[in-house]
């Protein structure tokens, strides 16, 4: 997918060669590790060994403090998500069409500006709670997301938009019924870099300068220099944007029955 | 028609449009952002004029410049060895099924991981000096390097392959005179992304660590109450950002350019 | 002609390259359809038969000249000319039925009404079992047969047909052709059909014009006097039938040599 390559890749995900496979060589790399660090090659408050990392997830996890910030997280995360998914579709559906000249200079020029330097100036504009956060997950994810509508809405095939309109669509009618739904496999390979994007985003932006939240309690704990409650918020992090992804996939398949993939 | 002829003949070429539509919309971001600070009126949103003037103003200061340099510097160093390593090591995955078995499940495990986020470990292991700010934008531009060097080494025409083959090639050379040519429009993509990422791991990475460099440059200011220094720095950082990327583009499209030239030329040597 | 469904006066299309060369597809052609009436247009490829179709639909605005149809003046598609492509061009993310529907809809029949409608012309093109398949799970012929009747659904006044058998192969043309023509004299929409195969024109039209390449124009017109219901075997034999193949071969013979000259 061209579009997706554009995007930059996150596409080792998905892309699998069969289940045994892709289960070996992370259970081989998952031992040695653990070897090292039980046979005390390694000193514990450098690096713990994984069992000892999933026992403390598997500890704190029902913890209310811990799911307390796990809580403020997602909450960032889904919503920042959530309204990159909107303003990217639909501004990537403007750009496409007559918004065109306006915004795709507008795009080439903020596109390649590195957002997390953004953080401090929503800092002081949208102050130190979620609002902050939630901005810089907004500019992070909007581009992927922005950027493969609009592609995916250029390729739309013109013969399929001229069958809707003499079929008696409206030009408006026919963005919803042929451009979007064209559109909608360059838009969710977007939509899977953005969330991903957002997972990174959101946990750096907590560590970087925040009270709660999954990257506060890593920075909290590197601060104390407790190495084990550092891999945790990571690890989950990481594990929650794997997650998030398959969900993706999954919906994938299902919205795109009709597609050859 | 003779309205039609004269529209034409009055068309801007494209690539003089493309660069100032460029700029007149950056001067439409400036005059949005100036009237919006008007607006809103708060101390942590200065006027667009207000930051701008700062920016000389900061690039006056030799700390500023050390700062901003030495972020640089450590940048160019991780990008550099992940050029090193994760090149070959994507272009093998691409032209070696095994490698890309046992390689690409763990990629997949690795990519969901925040990169800056690892530098408080990495500090914990290698200290605060700027081998652990270069290992993590190292770890950082290497992913998509490897992506697309894959990618890029997996599309390569088996012909071209067979024919180095009987050239007699060794592995190794056929990696770096063979495949790596055949994907250099790939892999050079792939160096692109990387350069964005280097930028975003360098920057965050500094935030976090707040230790010398031009994301803790930014932070200072911001603990200071500098708010026109926060966003002359920003200024200064988004344009590195765009600038990096328009330089490596026009070097892009010359060597991509030279690749489709090079790659004619292997055909008929392999078959002589 | 004053009862022309269709009436092509003085068309002309230049298209202007990337490279800033203009380059005259279309040079003042002109062409009357009555109603009811089944016009092929025949020519080389590359001679803008299609462009004239895609005119005729309102998906290309000319350059000069103009286009009437029900004595309107043509400026973009509407639900009274319905075109069918070579490339099928279905929705993919629909199903079968889904196309078929998707007219009627648009239009403002109520889904339900809809679904009816589009069960009876699926029943027509011999469909009705795929309704709930994806186009991607059909043939060739058979996402062609979903395209006429998603066509057929919003009851278009004029079927334009753009090669509409172009992508298929021998013996799915021949049975689409005949399942066209007994379409066709059901209600005897009027058809205006680009196509580039001798036989094809014969066996189908009323009338072929034939075009020139590079410009486009009109070079003949010829008219099909041949008795209908045809069936291809019958005509196989007819002397007639023959003699036309022959003159519109002959035609598109001299369009070649004029081009490349003696």
């Amino acid at each position: 997918m061209n579009e997706a390559k554009r995007l930059g890749g996150w596409l080792f995900l998905g892309r699998t060669h069969g289940m045994i496979f892709s289960v070996i060589s992370p259970a081989i790399l998952l031992m040695i590790w653990e070897g090292v660090c039980r046979a005390g090659l390694i000193i514990p408050t450098l690096l713990p060994a994984p069992t000892a990392v999933f026992f403390r997830l598997v500890d704190v996890l029902p913890d209310p403090e811990f799911l307390h910030h796990l809580g403020q997280t997602m909450i960032r995360l889904l919503s920042g998500f959530a309204i990159a998914l909107v303003t990217g579709v639909s501004l990537g559906l403007g750009a496409s069409g007559r918004g065109s000249l306006v915004l795709e200079p507008i795009i080439r020029v903020l596109a390649p500006i590195p957002k997390i330097a953004l953080y401090p100036a929503f800092v002081l504009i949208f102050g130190f709670e979620h609002t902050s956060k939630i901005a810089l997950v907004v500019a992070d994810a909007v581009f992927p997301i922005l950027l493969a509508t609009l592609h995916g809405a250029r390729a739309v095939e013109p013969k399929l938009l001229w069958s809707a309109w003499a079929a008696g669509a409206s030009r408006r009618m026919s963005i919803f019924t042929v451009i979007l739904p064209s559109a909608l496999p360059a838009i969710l390979t977007g939509c899977r870099i953005a969330l991903l994007i957002a997972c990174v985003t959101v946990f750096l932006a907590e560590m970087i300068s925040s009270t709660d939240g999954l990257g506060h309690l890593m920075i909290r704990s590197a601060r104390s220099f407790r190495i084990i409650d550092m891999f945790v918020p990571l690890i989950l992090i990481s594990g929650i944007g794997l997650f998030l992804n398959a969900i993706l996939l999954a919906a994938r398949k299902r919205l795109l029955a009709g597609f050859d993939h | 028609m003779s309205i039609k002829s004269v529209m034409s003949a009055l068309v801007i070429p494209r690539a003089i449009w493309h660069n100032a539509s460029a700029f007149l919309s950056l001067g439409v971001l400036l005059l949005l952002w100036e009237g919006l600070a008007h607006y809103i009126n708060i101390d942590g949103f200065p006027l667009a004029s207000e930051a701008l003037l700062q920016v000389p103003v900061i690039l006056r200061e030799r700390e500023a410049l050390i700062s901003i340099g030495a972020s640089l510097w450590r940048m160019f160093l991780g990008g550099a060895l992940a050029l090193m390593i994760a090149v070959p090591v994507g272009l093998t995955m691409g032209r070696n099924q095994r490698t890309a078995q046992a390689l690409s499940p763990v990629l997949t495990l690795i990519y969901p991981i925040p990169k800056a986020a690892l530098m408080p470990i990495i500090m914990l292991w290698f200290g605060i000096g700027d081998l652990s700010k270069v290992l993590v934008i190292f770890v950082g531009v290497s992913l998509p390097l490897i992506y697309h060097s894959y990618h890029g080494a997996q599309s390569v025409d088996e012909k071209l392959l067979w024919s180095a083959m009987a050239m007699g090639m060794k592995p190794v050379e056929r990696l770096f005179r063979v495949v790596l040519p055949s994907a250099l429009p790939e892999v050079l993509l792939g160096c692109r992304v990387g350069l964005a990422m280097a930028l975003i791991v360098m920057i965050a990475s500094e935030m976090i660590a707040r230790q010398s460099g031009a994301g803790e440059l930014l932070f200072n200011a911001l603990d200071m109450a500098l708010y026109t220094d926060v966003y002359a720095i920003i200024i200064i950082l988004a344009g590195i950002g765009f600038l990096l990327d328009w330089v490596f583009e026009r070097i892009r499209s010359r060597l991509v350019h030279w690749a489709e030239i090079r790659q004619d030329a292997v055909v008929p040597r392999g078959r002589a | 002609m004053a009862n022309s469904i269709i009436l092509i006066e003085n068309l002309t299309k230049c298209f202007v390259t990337t490279d800033g060369r203009r380059h005259l597809a279309i040079d003042a052609v002109n062409v009357a359809v009555a109603e009811g009436e089944f016009v092929s247009i025949l020519g080389p490829s590359g001679c803008g038969k299609s462009t004239l179709l895609y005119m005729v639909g309102g998906f290309v605005t000319p350059s000069s000249g103009q286009i009437l149809v029900q004595g309107k003046l043509v400026t973009g598609p509407g639900p009274d000319r319905g075109p069918v492509f070579q490339e099928f061009a279905l929705f993919p993310w629909k199903t079968v039925i889904e196309n078929v529907m998707y007219g009627p809809v648009q239009q403002g029949m109520s889904r339900r009404d809809a679904r009816e409608h589009a069960e009876r012309l699926l029943d027509l093109v011999q469909l009705k079992k795929f309704a709930d398949f994806y186009p991607k799970e059909l043939s060739g012929g058979m996402r062609q047969r979903v395209a006429i009747a998603r066509t057929l659904a919003y009851q278009p006044a004029i079927l334009l047909m753009d090669e509409p058998f172009g992508a298929l192969d021998a013996h799915t043309r021949t049975v689409l052709q005949n399942e066209l023509l007994n379409i066709w004299e059901r209600d005897r929409k009027t058809v205006l059909f680009v196509t580039h195969g001798v036989d094809e024109a014969v066996f189908l039209s009323d009338r072929v014009v034939v075009m020139t390449r590079a410009p486009g124009r009109v070079k003949a017109v010829i008219d099909i006097d041949l008795p209908r219901p045809r069936r291809r075997v019958d005509l196989l034999m007819n002397r007639q039938y023959q003699e036309y193949v022959i003159k519109l071969e002959r035609l598109i013979e001299d369009v070649h040599l004029e081009e490349t000259g003696p």
